[in-house]
């Protein structure tokens, strides 16, 4: 009975009042000599919603992770109804009424959606079982108080789409005693139809007066469903605005720090020499209907914001990802349906993934993870160390790995040098076209451009080059051409000519 | 975000050097766990290390290696297989009673015995493989599969054994005092699978698909025909076994020898091999077999100690043993995920 009471008693006093519901003053995080967050603060209105935007690295995690109590150390004050307070975990969080909606859905699929709604706190009978009548009906009745009311929540919840899940999670946090909801890219993974439903939702939750912090890269949403904005740039909160004094153009600038020009290149024809790979309507349950193609000695940028389907669309070209629809041609040469990895190797085709802890062999030498792909060219039943020592020599050599030692096991290597050896394996034998996801992630700035310039090197001899990244940076710098992938379409096609960031946020 | 970069530079950061010496007494653990068995009971017993008593071990653990040998390939690939014991089993009375009971002449009685151990082993790569089913499971339906065979096949009664199963089992190189047929069927078992997968393109890719499989997949290994590959190996080399074990005990038994299952994974594993995958080798077999040989016999030879309890001593030494390799190697408290 005690927690489901509560929930009661929250909204009752959910009375308009003059201080906010929560704010944050002179807040600083500072990581290791990192400083994450610097001197920033934010408030939060009751019944608003409240944005959070700035590129990749702003602060806008830190700042959420603190709103959550994910960090208790840090410098500034946190007021909650105006009284100080100290966060030291997510449930003390949650327990004052602030609840997290994370990207990635802590939903039981296997449940029913009523099951899901009151995980953990399920109301009883006097005789301690669970009172199924009463956890239905109030699930019904919550639901259709956000015009969710045709939902059935006596059905296994995994019946219904991500959509409604989130919207089932989001009512569990409520629930479970929040008025005050983060969330964080909550429409990634969703499809147009159910970002409108997500926004039905907080229209909603308006109406009942709750206060939403929203974290979201994609600005045409926030534009629309934020109150207020407030824009972090380099660990700095740059400005709070009210939306509807606000153009998009503006915020971009400050997202970026500068003025930005308000046109949007025109759309490319292409037109190559000698096509190495060419993609049509490919399509799986995360992607739909993407083409392109790619050309003798040319990058091609594939930009999307981190769920966009750009990873998926790299792991699909290389057989590791199953597609439903659509021809992909290597240099003239029709792929099937169902193909492997080693398919996809022998007729052309190299990857790096965005994850080298998953393409890697970390306890293994340098050589053996080198030569692998290759092994029967070297030696078609007995490869000999020495012969192995000599492709993988000059293959180091050429992406200049360091320390230099073939021996040496890649897990002893700086991240850095462990995407060159990810590079390196496929030097020996070139591919046609190369297909690298996040080539840069988490490198130094060094590191960084060796492998960009090892990529323009790819180009220069004539190689075609995939670039699937979700840094900006990184596709700005090495692409000819640049696509930009939005919620599993491809919504943009440029030359990378004059284009500068705020083009590609734009577009996402 | 800021944080996400953070972690990864903190992670990418090359992890301190483990000095060399460092490194083989970790490498040699279980090599220090058997010297120390080793001395332990040549002081304590009077009889264990008189040359007969030290070709006992190794007759005992002959058959035991030859399970080992293809075992260590399926481990290396970070699957399991339980049935070997039943698979030796079946090979071992299928050839007998086609031997015996229906009169087929025998190396070809002996070679059929060996080939259903082997495509049963197939079968429960196969099975694995493309339903997606644990090899812990599929190879446990194998088992129950096999024992079932050799109650059928035998209706529950003793096979005198095939003429091969005899030679293998029983005979010397030389006549009396040479040494036994099954030891060095057992060391040329052992060598073969040494060579293979020290030298080979397909040991390589036994080792990179225990490694890691998505990251074998990527660089296209065929990690599902590798699996089946080593599951078909280990059924054979139970084979082996069943035809070499039946001849030692001079019949064909209806009833399965359990301890041999564990025995074999037991040794495997003593000598450093990883349930994990990826880690070991035949030499690590090698050293796990003559620990586990030299207590089993140790214990034999010191007469003081109740034999009823010896199995308990086994098992506590064994844990022991275990325990020291993994500090040793440094791996205990750490977790192997992500």
């Amino acid at each position: 009975m005690g927690a489901w009471s509560q929930v009661y008693v929250l909204r009752e006093a959910a009375v308009s009042s003059p201080t906010p519901v929560l704010e944050l003053k002179h807040i600083s995080k500072n990581f290791g000599g990192l400083q994450a967050l610097d001197d920033v603060d934010f408030d939060l209105r009751e019944g608003e919603t409240h944005a959070l935007v700035g590129e990749n690295g702003a602060g806008k995690s830190t700042l959420m992770r603190i709103l959550a109590g994910v960090y208790s150390e840090y410098e500034g004050e946190y007021l909650l109804d105006g009284q100080r307070i100290r966060l030291q975990n997510p449930n003390e969080a949650l327990q004052r009424g602030i609840g997290m909606i994370h990207q990635e859905l802590s939903v039981m699929p296997e449940l029913s959606v009523a099951e899901n709604l009151f995980l953990g706190h399920q109301p009883t009978t006097r005789w301690g079982v669970v009172d199924w009548k009463r956890m239905n009906a109030v699930a019904e009745e919550e639901l259709g108080k956000l015009g969710f009311g045709n939902i059935d929540v006596k059905q296994p919840l995994e019946k219904y789409s991500l959509g409604t899940q989130q919207v089932v999670e989001v009512l569990r946090v409520i629930l479970s005693g929040a008025r005050v909801l983060i969330m964080d890219e909550p429409t990634t993974a969703l499809s147009p139809a159910e970002v409108e439903r997500l926004i039905q939702l907080i229209d909603a939750l308006r109406q009942q007066k709750r206060s939403i912090i929203y974290i979201s890269h994609f600005l045409d949403e926030v534009m629309r469903v934020a109150d207020r904005i407030t824009v972090l740039r380099d660990a700095r909160k740059v400005a709070t605005l009210a939306r509807a004094e606000t153009t998009m153009n503006q915020l971009i600038s400050l997202i970026l720090g500068r003025e930005v020009n308000a046109t949007l290149p025109a759309a490319t024809s292409i037109s190559h020499e000698h096509t190495l790979l060419e993609v049509r309507g490919l399509t799986a349950d995360v992607y739909q209907d993407v083409s392109f193609s790619i050309g003798q000695g040319e990058i091609v940028g594939l930009y999307g914001a981190i769920g966009a389907g750009h990873f998926d669309v790299a792991r699909t070209l290389f057989g590791m990802y199953r597609f439903d629809s659509g021809t992909i041609i290597v240099d003239g040469h029709a792929f099937p349906r169902n193909f492997s990895a080693r398919y996809a190797i022998q007729h052309g085709l190299a990857y790096a993934t965005e994850s080298r802890r998953k393409s890697l062999f970390l306890d293994n030498a340098i050589y053996k993870n080198i030569t692998l792909p290759h092994l029967s060219r070297i030696g078609k039943y007995i490869p000999r160390q020495t012969q192995e020592l000599e492709v993988a020599r000059p293959a180091m050599a050429t992406v200049n790995v360091q320390p230099p030692d073939p021996l040496n096991p890649v897990g002893k290597l700086s991240g850095g040098n462990q995407q060159k050896v990810a590079i390196a394996r496929w030097l020996t034998f070139p591919p046609k076209v190369f297909i690298m996801s996040e080539p840069t992630r988490g490198m130094d700035v060094g590191a960084k451009s060796e492998v960009l310039g090892t990529l323009r090197n790819f180009r220069n001899e004539g190689y075609g080059v995939l670039v699937a990244s979700s840094e900006p940076e990184t596709v700005l710098a090495v692409s000819d051409r640049i696509l930009v992938m939005s919620r599993g379409r491809i919504v943009a096609h440029m030359e990378n000519k004059n284009l500068d960031k705020d083009v590609l946020m734009r577009l996402l | 975000m800021t944080v996400q970069t953070e972690t990864s530079a903190v992670t990418s950061k090359p992890p301190a050097a483990v000095p060399t010496w460092r490194r083989w007494i970790i490498v040699l653990a279980p090599l220090w766990t058997l010297l120390a068995l080793g001395l332990f009971f040549s002081i304590t017993s009077q009889t264990f290390l008189r040359p007969i008593n030290l070709n006992n071990i190794l007759v005992q653990i002959s058959t035991l290696a030859i399970f080992g040998t293809g075992l260590t390939f399926v481990l290396l690939t970070g699957e399991i297989d339980l049935s070997v014991a039943a698979l030796a089993g079946l090979s071992g009375m299928l050839s007998a009673h086609l031997f015996t009971n229906l009169g087929w002449p025998d190396p070809w009685a002996s070679f059929i015995g060996i080939g259903a151990a082997t495509l049963l082993g197939l079968l429960s790569g196969l099975a694995s493989v493309r339903f997606r089913i644990p090899t812990f499971m599929a190879t446990l339906a194998v088992q129950l599969i096999a024992t079932g065979l050799v109650l059928f096949i035998s209706q529950g009664r003793v096979v005198n054994v095939t003429p091969l199963s005899d030679t293998l089992g029983t005979e010397r190189i030389g006549g009396p005092g040479g040494v036994q047929i099954l030891i060095v069927v057992a060391l040329i078992t052992l060598l073969i699978g040494h060579l293979v997968l020290r030298y080979t393109r397909f040991g390589r890719y036994i080792y990179m698909t225990g490694a890691s499989k998505p990251a074998a997949r990527l660089a296209g290994v065929n990690t599902d025909r590798i699996i089946i590959i080593a599951l078909t190996i280990c059924g054979f080399t139970a084979g082996i076994a069943g035809i070499v074990h039946a001849g030692r005990v001079a019949s064909a038994q209806p009833q399965i020898n359990g301890d041999f299952l564990i025995d074999a994974i037991g040794a495997v594993v003593l000598g450093g091999t990883s349930l994990n995958g990826g880690r070991g080798g035949i030499m690590q077999t090698v050293i796990g077999l003559l620990i586990y040989g030299t207590l089993r016999n140790g214990l034999d030879n010191i007469p003081q100690i109740d034999p009823m309890l010896k199995k308990v001593i086994t098992g506590i030494v064994l844990l022991g043993a275990l325990v020291v390799n993994l500090l040793f190697s440094g791996k205990a408290p750490r977790d192997r995920t992500g």
